[in-house]
């Protein structure tokens, strides 16, 4: 199995969750988050003086899928996560050797 | 590559990220989370009632790299994230195998520099 890892804007997050379930994704984990990339955030004015935002508001999104569907789920959030500007974010896949579902006690393949 | 994570004090988040920024690292990912370690949490009086703190605030850091890198983010992290007192967290590396910046769909080491 693989766990893949979503950062993106928070905005395209009903975006991407739709895709998901277009292409039968099962569930899903999204959480809030902040960070920063190479632009290191950006400064805003507020009242006159200049504030530097260092970490910008992003939602983080985990899918646990079979081997095979990582590659579809990697393409499927990052063509719908896109926008073109900078700040759209990062998504990766990690290695996971066992999952098991809580409520019935099944393992691998079947847990998902 | 590697993801490089860090469970540490919200105390210490601007020094972790000063050294990563100095150790010259493109980017990181902060989330508020709770737990617990050893101590399992610690107990407050609040009027007179004792109340157990069991899961205490905590600061998780993830940093993507390169894995020649991974073991000098974690020295980094695990450096400055260090008070020497209960409850300093754990720094942990996992491995990645593939990596897409969204914007341009560039993969791999590429999405990361």
């Amino acid at each position: 199995m693989r766990l893949v890892t979503a950062i993106l804007k928070p905005f395209k997050l009903d975006d991407v969750k739709s895709a998901l379930e277009a292409i039968g994704v099962q569930g899903m984990t999204v959480s809030e988050v902040q960070g920063f990339g190479r632009q290191r955030g950006h400064t805003e004015v507020y009242r006159g003086a200049e504030y530097t935002v260092d970490f910008v508001p992003k939602v983080r999104l985990e899918v646990l899928v079979d081997d095979a569907d990582a590659g579809g789920v990697i393409d499927a959030i990052v063509s719908t996560a896109q926008t073109g500007s900078i700040g759209d974010g990062k998504v990766w896949s990690t290695p996971v050797e066992d999952v098991v579902r809580v409520r019935t006690g099944e393992r691998g393949a079947d847990a998902l | 590559m590697r993801l490089v994570t860090g469970v540490i004090k919200p105390f210490k988040l601007d020094d972790v990220k000063t050294a990563l920024e100095a150790f010259g690292v493109q980017g990181m990912t902060v989330s508020e989370v709770q737990g617990f370690g050893r101590q399992r949490g610690h107990t407050e009086v609040y009027r007179g009632a004792e109340y157990e703190v069991s899961f205490v605030p905590k600061v998780r850091v993830e940093v993507l790299c390169e894995d020649a890198d991974a073991h000098d983010v974690l020295e980094v992290i695990a450096k400055s994230a260090l008070t020497g007192s209960i409850g300093d967290g754990k720094v942990w590396c996992t491995p990645v195998d593939d990596v897409v910046r969204v914007r341009t769909g560039e993969r791999g080491v590429e999405a990361l520099s």
